[in-house]
C-alpha cells in the first residue's frame, strides 16, 4: 500500500505540487478574507474560474502537439455574438431558438479552429502567425456583427439553465472527458506522439496532418464552450467579451499546470487545475484591494517565478542525470 | 610543438548511480600517436572521453597527468586551454556563419579591431587560412556553413580544434557520416598530425579503421580496461575477443531457398531529383541490398516508394493475397515499416518510454475500435515480449528512450517494425552506430524474419554488411539503376562495375 502511494506520487508530482498550491491559498484566503469560506462564495469562484479553465483544457491539446494557439478568447468572444445574433432576431424568443443558437454558437467556434487547423496542418502556417491573424479576424467579425448600439439581450431562462450549478457540472465533466480522451485514448497518444517528435510520428505511419487539425477545432469548440458560459452572466454577446490579454491568464493557466510550450508533455487534469491558481491570483487581489495597477505586475512575476521553479528544478536533474 | 607533451591517465574512476561505469583504468598517450578506444555501447568510452573533456569529474584517487604534471579539469574551457579538443561524432557548425566566422566562432572577443566590439575580418581569414592550409583544405572562406558538405564541415571543427590551440584531439566516431573520399582525406589528416606531434584518440565501432589508422588501441570492457596493444600484434577476432570477453559467430544466412513470389514491383521511379526511373522486384522473404555511394539517391529512393518525399513518375504495384494490384503510398504504408537512418530524427519519440515507442507503428491494435480506448497492460506486455525476443537491454518497459545506449535504442526500433510485422521492412542502416555485438544479432533478427516470410529492403554503406546481409543487391548511382548482381556474384568489383560504367556513361 506505502508502495502505490509512493508510486502514485511520483507519477504525479504536478498534480500534487499544484493541489498543495492551491490548498495553500485557499487557507491563506480563508484567514484574510472575511465570509470567504461561504458555500455562495466558493460556488460563485468555481463557476468564475470555469471559462478560463476549459480554454485552457482547449489550448492544452494544442501545446502538446508543439503548436499555439492565441485566438481563444477572440473566437469565444466571436462565436458568442454569432451564436447570440442568431437568437435574437427572433421577435419572439423561444427555447428552440436558444438552444439552436447554441448549437450555432458550437459550430462557429469549431469551424474558427478548422480555419486555424487548416491553415497549420496543411498549409503548414506558422501557428503563432495564424493564430495571432485569428485573433484579429475574429474580433473584427465580432465587432462588426455585434453593431455601434450592440446586441439586445436574450431571455433570462438562458441564465437559469446555464446556473452556477450547471456551470460547475461543465467544468469537472468537459475537462474530465477531455482528459480521458488526451490520456485514454490512441487519439491522445498521437497528439503526444506528435509532440514529442513529428517527425518520428509521421515515419511510425500516423497521419500527423490530420491529428494537428482536430486538435486546434478542440480548442475552438472548448473557446464556444467558454463562450456559452459567459453569455450566462451577461445575457447577450459582445465584442468586447473576450478581451486579448486574457490569452495571457489561459496559456499561463496550462504551462503552470506543467503542459510544456514545446510540446510533448502535459496533461488537462493539471492545466485546470492551474487555471483555478491563476483565476484565484486574480481574487486575491480584488479582495484584499491591490490596484489594477500593481495586479498584472505581481501576477507576470508569480507566473515567473512559478516557470523558473519547475525549469530550474528539470535543469538540474538533468544535470545531475549525465 | 614541444617535445614534452605527453598524457597520462592514472587509476581514473567513475560511478554513476548503480553502474560502475569506469574503474581504475590507467594509460599513457604518446605524442606522435593515435590511440584507438573501442568497445561496445557502455563499456566507458564516452564516460573516459567526458572526464578529459572536462563534462565529468573522475573519483578521488584518479589523476590525469598533462605535460608531466597533474591536472583537474573542471569544465570544457578548462580542457580547452590545456589544449584536449572533441571532434563530435555528429557535426557541429553554425549553418548560418561562413567558414572563418564558423572556425573562430568559440573566440571571437579575440579578433576585435583594438578595444572596438567590430571584428578584424581581414587578419581572422588569415589566420583561418592558416589552419585549412595546413589540412590541404581549400574551402570558400566566405561560404556559408550550409552549402558545405559533412566532410567540409568536419574540416572546420578540425581547423577550429587547431586555432584554440589543441594538441590532444579526440575524434568520436568522425566518419559515420562521411562517403568514401571523404574518409580517406580525413586519414591523410590525421596522418599529418600524426606526423607533427599531436596525440590523437580514435573512438570507432569500424575495427578496420582501427587497424588502419591507429597505433595502438585500448579496449574497454563494462569499465574495465581489458586490453592495450599495439594494433600489428592483434588480429581482429583478438580484438572483438577483449571488447565482448567471447568470440562472436558472424551471422550466417541458413535459408537459401530460391524466392519466386513477388511482393512488390517498382516500376520506373522517379522524384523530383533523385531517384531516376528506378525499376525493381522484391520478392517474399528476400533480402533485397540496395548499394552506392553517399549522396547516389539510396535514402531518396526509399522516401520516394514510400511517399515521404514527393514521386513524379512511376507505379507501385503490392502483393495483395497473390494479386499484384497497383497502390498508393497510404494503402503501401500499412503494409510496410521503415526503420530510417537518423535514428533521433525521426526513429524514436526519445522522451518517452520504450512500450510507448513501440506500440506507435500500432496503435490500432490495443484501441477499442469505437472509442480508440488504449488498452496499456496489453501495450506493456506485448512490448516486454518483443524487448525479450529481440533483447533489448533495459530496466523495463517503462524506461525512457533517451537514457538506453544507441544499439538498444535500434533494437526499440527494430521492436517496433517487429509488432506490426510487416510485408516488407525498409531498413536505411541498420547497424549505423551500433557495437559488434549487437550488430551480429541484428542481422540475425533479420534473417530469422526473412525466413517467416518478411522481404527486407536494406541500404547499408558498410560493404561486408550488406554482401553478408542479402540475397540480391541492386546498385544506385546518381539517382539511377546501374546494375543487379546477385549473391553468387558479391564482391567489390562487380558492385563497382555498374557505378564506374555510369560514370564513363556521363562522361562521353
Amino acid at each position: 500500500m506505502l508502495n502505490k502511494i509512493k508510486l502514485f506520487a511520483s507519477n504525479n508530482k504536478q498534480l500534487l505540487s499544484m493541489l498543495a498550491a492551491i490548498a495553500g491559498m485557499l487557507v491563506v484566503l480563508s484567514f484574510t478574507v472575511e465570509n470567504f469560506m461561504t458555500w455562495a462564495n466558493i460556488t460563485n469562484l468555481l463557476a468564475q474560474v470555469a471559462p478560463i479553465a476549459i480554454m485552457a483544457a482547449g489550448v492544452t491539446f494544442v501545446l502538446i502537439t508543439g503548436g499555439m494557439d492565441i485566438s481563444c478568447p477572440a473566437v469565444m468572444a466571436a462565436s458568442s455574438v454569432i451564436g447570440v445574433a442568431f437568437m435574437t432576431r427572433f421577435e419572439v424568443i423561444t427555447g428552440v431558438h436558444l438552444v439552436m443558437g447554441c448549437i450555432i454558437l458550437l459550430i462557429a467556434g469549431g469551424l474558427f479552429g478548422l480555419i486555424n487547423g487548416i491553415a497549420i496542418a496543411k498549409l503548414k502556417m506558422v501557428p503563432l502567425v495564424v493564430t495571432l491573424s485569428m485573433m484579429t479576424v475574429a474580433t473584427g467579425l465580432a465587432t462588426v456583427l455585434n453593431g455601434a448600439r450592440g446586441l439586445p439581450t436574450i431571455p433570462s431562462s438562458y441564465a437559469n439553465f446555464f446556473n452556477k450549478y450547471t456551470i460547475i457540472g461543465m467544468l469537472i465533466f468537459i475537462p474530465a472527458i477531455l482528459d480521458f480522451i488526451l490520456t485514454g485514448t490512441s487519439f491522445g497518444r498521437k497528439v503526444y506522439y506528435i509532440g514529442n517528435k513529428e517527425e518520428t510520428a509521421r515515419i511510425s505511419g500516423i497521419n500527423t496532418d490530420n491529428i494537428i487539425l482536430i486538435v486546434y477545432v478542440i480548442c475552438g469548440v472548448c473557446a464556444a464552450i467558454a463562450g456559452i458560459i459567459n453569455t450566462s452572466s451577461l445575457l447577450t454577446a459582445r465584442a468586447t467579451m473576450g478581451p486579448q490579454s486574457q490569452i495571457l491568464d489561459i496559456i499561463s493557466a496550462a504551462v503552470i499546470g506543467g503542459v510544456a510550450v514545446n510540446g510533448g508533455k502535459g496533461r488537462v487534469r493539471d492545466a485546470v487545475l492551474g487555471a483555478f491558481l491563476i483565476v484565484g491570483i486574480n481574487n486575491v487581489m480584488n479582495l484584499i484591494g491591490v490596484s489594477d495597477y500593481y495586479t498584472t505586475l505581481i501576477k507576470g512575476s508569480i507566473i515567473i517565478f512559478a516557470m523558473g521553479i519547475s525549469s530550474f528544478k528539470e535543469n538540474y536533474l538533468a544535470k545531475k542525470a549525465i | 610543438m614541444g617535445n614534452k607533451l605527453s598524457l597520462q591517465l592514472n587509476n581514473i574512476s567513475k560511478t554513476f548511480p548503480g553502474v560502475k561505469a569506469l574503474s581504475d583504468v590507467s594509460f599513457v598517450a604518446n605524442p606522435g600517436e593515435v590511440l584507438g578506444v573501442v568497445g561496445v555501447n557502455g563499456a566507458g568510452k564516452s564516460t573516459m572521453m567526458n572526464i578529459l573533456g572536462g563534462l565529468l569529474q573522475p573519483e578521488k584517487g584518479g589523476k590525469i597527468i598533462i605535460n608531466g604534471e597533474e591536472v583537474s579539469i573542471k569544465n570544457p574551457k578548462a580542457a580547452e586551454e590545456l589544449g584536449i579538443a572533441f571532434i563530435q561524432q555528429e557535426v557541429q557548425v553554425f549553418d548560418t556563419l561562413n567558414v572563418f566566422e564558423n572556425v573562430l566562432a568559440s573566440d571571437f572577443n579575440k579578433w576585435t579591431k583594438g578595444k572596438t566590439p567590430f571584428l578584424n575580418k581581414k587578419d581572422m581569414k588569415a589566420e583561418v587560412k592558416k589552419h585549412l592550409d595546413a589540412l590541404d583544405c581549400h574551402i570558400d572562406l566566405e561560404a556559408p556553413a550550409f552549402s558545405l558538405t559533412v566532410g567540409e564541415k568536419q574540416m572546420i571543427q578540425i581547423a577550429r580544434a587547431l586555432s584554440l590551440g589543441g594538441q590532444i584531439i579526440i575524434f568520436d566516431e568522425p566518419t559515420a557520416s562521411l562517403s568514401d573520399h571523404e574518409t580517406s582525406k580525413l586519414f591523410e589528416i590525421i596522418n599529418n598530425l600524426r606526423k607533427k606531434g599531436y596525440i590523437i584518440f580514435y573512438i570507432s565501432h569500424y575495427l578496420d579503421e582501427i587497424f588502419e589508422m591507429c597505433d595502438r588501441v585500448i579496449a574497454l570492457r563494462d569499465g574495465n580496461k581489458t586490453g592495450e596493444a599495439s594494433v600489428t600484434e592483434l588480429n581482429k577476432e583478438q580484438l572483438v575477443n577483449l571488447m565482448l570477453g567471447h568470440l562472436v559467430e558472424g551471422a550466417v544466412r541458413k535459408d537459401a531457398r530460391d524466392k519466386d513470389e513477388i511482393v512488390l514491383k517498382a516500376q520506373n521511379i522517379s522524384g523530383v531529383k533523385f531517384p531516376k526511373d528506378v525499376s525493381f522486384n522484391l520478392h517474399k522473404g528476400e533480402i533485397l541490398g540496395v548499394w552506392g555511394l553517399l549522396g547516389s539517391g539510396r535514402s531518396e529512393l526509399f522516401n520516394t516508394i514510400l511517399g515521404i518525399d514527393k514521386m513524379t513518375a512511376g507505379k507501385i504495384l503490392f502483393n495483395k493475397a497473390g494479386k499484384l494490384e497497383e497502390v498508393t503510398h497510404k494503402q503501401l504504408y500499412k503494409h510496410v515499416g521503415y526503420l530510417t537512418e537518423g535514428r533521433h530524427y525521426d526513429g524514436l519519440f526519445l522522451d518517452m518510454p520504450i512500450s510507448k515507442n513501440i506500440t506507435s507503428s500500432y496503435l490500432s491494435k490495443f484501441a477499442s475500435k469505437l472509442l480508440g480506448i488504449l488498452n496499456t497492460r496489453k501495450e506493456n506486455e506485448e512490448s516486454r515480449a518483443l524487448m525479450k525476443q529481440v533483447n533489448v537491454k533495459a530496466v523495463d518497459e517503462n524506461m525512457i528512450v533517451s537514457k538506453l545506449s544507441g544499439g538498444n535504442q535500434q533494437k526499440v526500433i527494430i521492436s517496433k517494425w517487429f509488432l506490426k510485422n510487416p510485408d516488407i521492412l525498409f531498413m536505411d542502416e541498420p547497424t549505423k552506430g551500433v557495437d559488434v555485438g549487437a550488430k551480429t544479432e541484428i542481422q540475425n533478427l533479420i534473417f530469422e524474419k526473412s525466413e517467416n516470410g518478411m522481404s527486407f529492403v536494406v541500404v547499408s554503406s558498410e560493404l561486408e554488411e550488406i554482401m553478408n546481409l542479402c540475397d540480391r543487391i541492386i546498385v544506385i548511382s546518381d539517382g539511377k539503376l546501374v546494375g543487379e548482381v546477385s549473391k553468387k556474384d558479391f564482391s567489390k568489383e562487380s558492385l563497382m562495375e555498374g557505378i564506374v560504367k555510369q560514370e564513363e556513361k556521363d562522361e562521353n
